[in-house]
């Protein structure tokens, strides 16, 4: 299958592609949208075209029986471990948000009629390891999560690649943060080698008095895309922290939209970006206050790195405000190195090689080191580490 | 033998020549003040001496122990005993004190042929000079010199010097920003210090740290030039007169 085919289709020839009902409602609006485009505003900064250029072979998804293990295993888009009484099931998705801003997530929906459904019982402290096992295969799953109120729930995401190559994963979440409760979500990922690409479309809706963290720690080399759609009731909070370590000729970074649409709600989104080689980071984010959002606090930035000359990051964060009552700020820096915390490490005999490593170790551990739990902060770092001394 | 001597150095800084035929001579086991005003090139001599990359130097030498060291990096010069204990030491979030001052103890064990410290043996180290300091404990875990008072950067700077025992000690304008209990533990750090070999450089605008550190030498420093040396005696001459009324030598 070659996506471009479906650029500038009709909902009919669309349909006739996709194998899908012509009534769907997510095929009238991926229609509505089109195929992304380097014209499109959510992947100006990210070379879509160029996956979609190439023909992928498409997975059959017939479901595997499930082995008992202490997480959960994703492989080519199937579940194929999780822990002992883990409630997973595949369903048609209920919910599909009408209102994304990214067309993917509507191709990722149309693809994949059944998605993994998740409830997290409880308290849960649940990890989901996404592995991948075949070449040039278009590997396409979404996945439902639900919690329950008033429960404190982790998910940590880790990905593992085989030994493929060109291989390109549509993936993506639909999270519905129950009221009072808290979602913390940390993923971890380290990309090399071309094995394969990766956009992941998200929507998350938060209702009145949940929490979500959300961290994503970004590495290594490749092309890869987060675009994440974030809706907040009242009271809720969103805590969004993005950390790019890139190198060679890496695209990747984060789209995002976060929607104060309840009064009181609170987002602080931050980024860090350390970027070497002729690698692009991205950082276009849009917090929007709605009419409906009094009292809401807002705070954005995002901090860059540059190594090497040819690195280029493409940071854009964006307040779209249509109230008076309101906290709200937002701002952006590139730089290299501070030459005086250089000079400062050198002057007690530290090499110069050496003194940029802990530089740089230092600012990507200042959003890593907000990982509260400790073995999860440890795996995060052995994979800064993994990334950054290759 | 010199332990250092500062050759004829002229120096600038962007196109603004600072030092300008600068002479001096550093001998073991002394302790040699550097007195001057404001922009007389205080900070620049020390500066250069580290190899900071704000300065050029265009004429003259340095020699550390008879070799020139104008030509080594920052580093080199650190591993070789040259210590600089800055006027601001500038904070660095997420570099974990303990963290930095291992790697550089351990940096100058490996140049010396000695073993590295483990991170158990580093600690039982530091934490001797942090008590000897009046230094809290939470210095181990703290980023490095980041919120740190003005108190606690001075004391951190003699906490490196202490465990990293260089031989040239530069303090610059170590008092400033001290109240008297941390300028007598700072004074203190320093005299511990004094082995009969090592050197000490002390630039200070005002005399009050002599009283703490003994000099044996005062020199004057006016436009980029030292101009006068003499004893502790100057101090008390400056002290009434100030730096108008001396007259350069021949």
């Amino acid at each position: 299958m070659k996506l471009l085919d479906l650029k500038q289709k009709t909902v009919e020839e669309a349909a006739a592609l996709l194998g899908v009902d012509p009534k769907a409602a997510a095929l009238e609006r991926f229609a509505a949208i089109g195929l992304p485009t380097k014209k499109s505003e959510e992947y100006r900064y990210f070379q879509i075209e160029k996956l979609f250029e190439k023909a992928y072979r498409t997975l059959s998804y017939v479901p595997h029986p499930i082995e008992e293990s202490d997480k959960i295993v994703i492989t080519d888009g199937m579940v194929t471990h999780a822990p002992k009484g883990m409630r997973i099931y595949y369903e048609q998705c209920q919910a599909i948000d009408m209102e994304h801003f990214d067309p993917l997530y509507y191709l990722g929906h149309l693809l994949s009629p059944h998605v993994i459904k998740i409830d997290l019982d409880g308290d849960a402290d649940v990890e989901i390891e996404h592995r991948y096992t075949q070449s040039g295969a278009l590997i396409n799953y979404r996945i439902v999560l639900l919690n329950q109120a008033n429960r404190h729930s982790t998910l940590f995401e880790s990905f593992h690649a085989e030994d493929i190559s060109d291989t390109l994963v549509l993936y993506g979440y639909d999270i519905f943060v129950a009221p009072d409760s808290t979602l913390r979500m940390l993923k971890n990922q380290n990309m090399h080698d071309n094995r394969y690409a990766m956009v992941a479309s998200h929507r998350f809706k938060l209702d009145q008095r949940a929490n979500a963290v959300i961290k994503s720690f970004d590495m290594g080399e490749d092309m890869g895309l987060q675009l994440i759609k974030a809706e907040l009731d009242r009271y809720a909070h969103i805590d969004a922290g993005h950390l790019l370590y890139l190198n060679n000729e890496a695209q990747r970074g984060t789209v995002s939209k976060i929607i104060h649409k309840g009064e009181y709600a609170t987002s602080h989104q931050e980024a860090k970006n350390i970027l070497d080689g002729h690698s692009r980071g991205i950082f276009d984010a849009l917090i929007k206050v709605e009419h409906s959002a009094k009292y809401t606090k807002a705070h954005q930035n995002s901090k860059a790195i540059l190594l090497d000359e040819r690195a280029y990051m493409a940071a854009k964060p964006q307040l779209e405000i249509y109230i008076d009552e309101l906290e709200a700020s937002h701002g952006s820096t590139t730089g290299q190195l501070d030459p005086k915390q250089l000079f400062y490490l050198r002057s007690r005999g530290i090499s110069e090689v050496e003194a940029r490593k802990m530089l740089v170790i230092a600012f990507a551990n200042t959003l890593i080191e907000q990982v509260k739990d400790h073995r999860h902060q440890e795996l995060i770092k052995q994979t800064f580490d993994e990334a950054f001394y290759r | 033998m010199k332990i250092l001597e500062i050759k004829d150095v002229h120096a600038k800084i962007g196109e603004k020549e600072i030092l300008k035929g600068l002479n001096l001579e550093l001998e073991p086991g002394k302790v040699h003040a550097i007195m001057g005003p404001n922009g007389a090139g205080k900070s620049t001599l020390s500066k250069t001496i580290v190899g900071h990359y704000d300065v050029e130097v265009t004429e003259g030498d340095i020699l550390y122990k008879g070799k020139s060291i104008l030509e080594m990096e920052p580093e080199e010069r650190a591993l070789e005993g040259i210590f600089l204990s800055f006027q601001h030491p500038v904070e660095i979030p997420g570099v974990n004190n303990a963290y930095f001052l291992r790697t550089a103890l351990n940096a100058k064990r490996k140049h010396e042929g000695k073993e590295e410290l483990n991170a158990a043996e580093f600690l039982r180290e530091m934490k001797k000079y942090l008590e000897m300091l009046g230094m809290k404990a939470d210095m181990i875990s703290r980023s490095l010199n980041e919120g740190f008072s003005g108190g606690e950067k001075k004391r951190n700077e003699i906490l490196q010097m202490l465990m990293l025992e260089p031989e040239v000690i530069i303090l610059d304008e170590i008092d400033s920003g001290l109240d008297i209990d941390a300028l007598r533990a700072v004074s203190e750090g320093i005299n511990m210090m004094k082995d009969g070999k090592r050197s000490f450089l002390v630039i200070t605008h005002y005399s009050r740290i002599l009283d703490y550190i003994k000099p044996d030498y005062i020199h004057v420093l006016k436009d980029g030039r030292i101009i006068k040396t003499a004893g502790p005696e100057l101090v008390a001459q400056l002290e009434e007169e100030g730096y108008e009324s001396i007259e350069e030598e021949a």
